[in-house]
């Protein structure tokens, strides 16, 4: 029999116990909703990052303390590196230019009002190349500040949203106690981290937080045109970890040194591995809809035992009779695959759109045929898998009792 | 008419159902041979073997001893798919509660049997709406067997059992949900098949005046031919 007109069975079948149905259907949507919504945001996450790290350039190396192996536990513990550290570095031939950042927590008070922020120190005029070019630097407003006077930045966030007086250029504020002035607003650098922090000039940074040792966070180093990245940074780490082992029984920890591309895997992967672990438990909702599936065919079996009676006293072999219950799964889990996929697109795009709006954090639905393609051969996949036992019962009954069974 | 063409040839078939402890043999050892053309009664009390033995001869069950030939085919040698075609093919099944699938519509219920047959789906409506004009529900095609009377659903199952032009049709106690009236009328469908369709028809009842139709009756008692003569065709109207 062809597989159209079983096809067109499956489907009247379906249509005969719409509510129940309909219920089915709902579980699988529920699971495929949540899989989809969930994996074209992940993937969006994960685009943004990634876009963001490599954006950066490929002659860009990061050196900051901590293991590799645990890369955003090292990037929020604030350990720092010592001032030998940052000299090692800048002995290296394949140096170009280094941009030692240091930050931390700091109570900025505006007009009256106190707020904490996240305080950057940095070379500004030293760096400012890198940072225009690597960073996505910009002033709105003002002016870069004077490394001599007591002269500050601050992210486009602040300007607006922290104080309940909006930041002007020129007026004066205090950062821990210390007067200084705001000179300009920075353009969006894309993240909120970036555009919520205030930033100020090492010097009066050293200052402000009071610290004598300059120890920094993290090193951002540009490569020198002609140099391997790659090759620097293990030159790099290689002396850096020589340093190490002279001063034995330190206390200090490791040091990485991470080009930029380097860092986009780690990132990629960490992100990767997190993805899959919120897909996972979101296939148990479809799990869920995958039994549910195959309850309503067992029931649809024990209901239907009169009719595969019926088809099989009129020449239905049992192929037929078990394709006929397969597809019908497979139906309810297309249907619901296709409704799932839906309602996950449109959500995962209303979302997208809500935070078009937002100042600073954009998320990019990623939708691709791929993950479509994925969730409804899935799902129809899901239906038959769940409708194989049912139908193959339903194949089994011998048609003497399944005619009997009502008399 | 060339009436010695076997159409089916029960040899010695033996049946008995086992369930739990209890033992019933329900066929021992029937033998019987239906020609092309005939028109058979088989008549017996209840509990005797008769839905047994009819579910037998169309490969519905299978006997526990003996052989069953259709068309000459040894039918013990098929696996289950082969009996299904051959099932589909060549028999066309009559039943007491009439058993049309409740929830497709008339003329979709005549049309099935055809599509498993492989017969394709325009071919097999208009193959079905005659019949179904033959036996005068053309008006209701498009109606589901619960919109219609007893006597109107087993013309449709009537109409069904045509449907791939079947070498014999077998039913089995095709007026016992009818009053007798209406019994009456479906056996006059099933003499006008056998006389001018030429049709080989086999009838189970229990009620000696519904057997009265067939040319050739058997009366079978405990799971045993215990009769078989042909009665005179002058006996019917
Ligand atoms: N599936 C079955 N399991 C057990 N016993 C059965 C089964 N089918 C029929 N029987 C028994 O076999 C005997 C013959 O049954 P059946 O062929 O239905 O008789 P009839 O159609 O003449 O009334 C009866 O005693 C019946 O109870
Ligand atoms: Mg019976």
């Amino acid at each position: 029999m062809k597989i159209t007109l079983l096809l067109k069975i499956a489907l009247k079948n379906l249509r005969t116990r719409r509510l129940r149905s309909w219920l089915t259907i709902l579980g699988i949507v529920i699971g495929v909703f949540l899989v989809i919504t969930l994996l074209s945001l992940s993937e969006g996450v994960k685009e943004n990052i990634n876009h963001q790290l490599r954006s950066l350039g490929k002659d860009i190396i990061f050196v900051m303390p901590g293991e590799e192996s645990n890369l955003f536990a090292s990037m929020v513990a604030g350990s720092k590196l010592e001032e030998e550290d940052v000299k090692i570095v800048e002995r290296n031939k394949g140096v170009d230019n280094i941009v030692p950042m240091t930050y931390g927590g700091g109570v900025m008070r505006y007009k009256g009002e106190a707020k904490q922020v996240f305080l950057v120190g940095l070379p500004i005029k030293k760096s400012l190349e890198i940072l225009k070019e690597y960073h996505g630097w910009d002033l709105k407003c003002g002016d870069w500040p004077d490394p001599f006077k007591r002269e500050i930045i601050v992210g486009s966030q602040i300007e607006k949203d922290l104080f309940k007086n909006d930041i002007k250029v020129g007026e004066s504020a205090s950062i821990n106690g210390v007067k200084v002035r705001i000179v300009g607003i920075l353009n969006s650098l894309g993240s909120k981290r970036d555009d919520s922090a205030v930033y100020v000039d090492e010097n009066l940074y050293w200052q402000i937080t009071g610290t004598r040792t300059k120890e920094p966070n993290m090193l951002l180093v540009k490569v020198k045109d002609g140099y391997d990245p790659d090759k620097v940074a293990q030159k790099i780490k290689q002396d850096l970890e020589e340093r190490t082992k002279r001063r034995r029984g330190s206390e200090k920890g490791k040091v990485m040194v991470l080009t930029s591309e380097k860092m986009g895997d780690i990132a990629e992967n960490i992100l990767g591995t997190i993805q899959a672990a919120i897909i996972a438990f979101a296939s148990i909702s479809i799990l869920v809809g995958g039994i549910g599936i195959m309850n309503t065919m067992f029931t649809s079996v024990r209901e239907r035992i009169r009719e595969i009676g019926i088809m099989k006293a009129i020449g239905a072999t049992n192929n037929t009779i078990s394709l006929i219950f397969l597809l019908e799964a497979g139906m309810i889990g297309l249907i619901g695959g296709i409704g799932g996929t839906v309602f996950g697109i449109s959500f995962a795009k209303i979302i997208e759109i809500y935070f078009r709006n937002h100042p600073t954090f954009h998320l990019k639905a990623y939708l691709s045929w791929k993950i479509i393609l994925f969730g409804l051969i899935f799902s129809f996949i899901l239906g038959c898998l769940s409708g194989y036992l049912p139908a193959r019962s339903a194949a089994k009954l011998r048609a003497t009792e399944a005619l009997r069974r009502f008399e | 008419m060339n009436m010695k063409e076997v159409v089916l040839r029960l040899e010695n078939v033996y049946k008995t159902y086992h369930s739990g402890e209890v033992e019933t043999r329900a066929l021992r050892g029937i033998t019987l041979e239906i020609y092309k053309g005939s028109f058979l009664s088989i008549v017996g009390p209840s509990g005797s073997g008769k839905s047994t033995l009819l579910n037998i001869m169309g490969l519905l069950d299978f006997p526990e001893k003996g052989k069953v030939f259709i068309e000459d085919k040894d039918i013990t040698t098929l696996d289950l798919d082969e009996l299904a075609k051959i099932r589909g093919k060549k028999i066309g099944f009559v039943f007491q509660q009439f058993n049309l699938i409740q929830h497709l519509t008339i003329l979709e219920n005549v049309t099935l049997p055809m599509l498993f047959q492989n017969v394709s789906e325009i071919e097999a409506q208009k193959r079905a709406k005659e019949l179904l004009r033959m036996v005068g529900l053309e008006e209701k095609v498009l109606r589901r067997p619960y919109q219609l009377s007893g006597g109107e659903q087993q013309r449709v199952a009537i109409a069904r059992a045509l449907a791939n032009d079947p070498s014999i049709i077998l039913a089995d106690e095709p007026t016992g949900n009818l009053d007798s009236k209406t019994g009456k009328m479906i056996m006059e469908i099933f003499k006008h098949l056998h006389q001018d369709k030429k049709r080989t028809i086999v009838v189970v009842t229990h009620d000696s005046y519904i057997a009265s139709y067939g040319e050739q009756k058997i009366i079978i008692q405990d799971g045993r031919i215990i009769s078989n003569h042909q009665t005179r065709k002058e006996y019917i109207s």
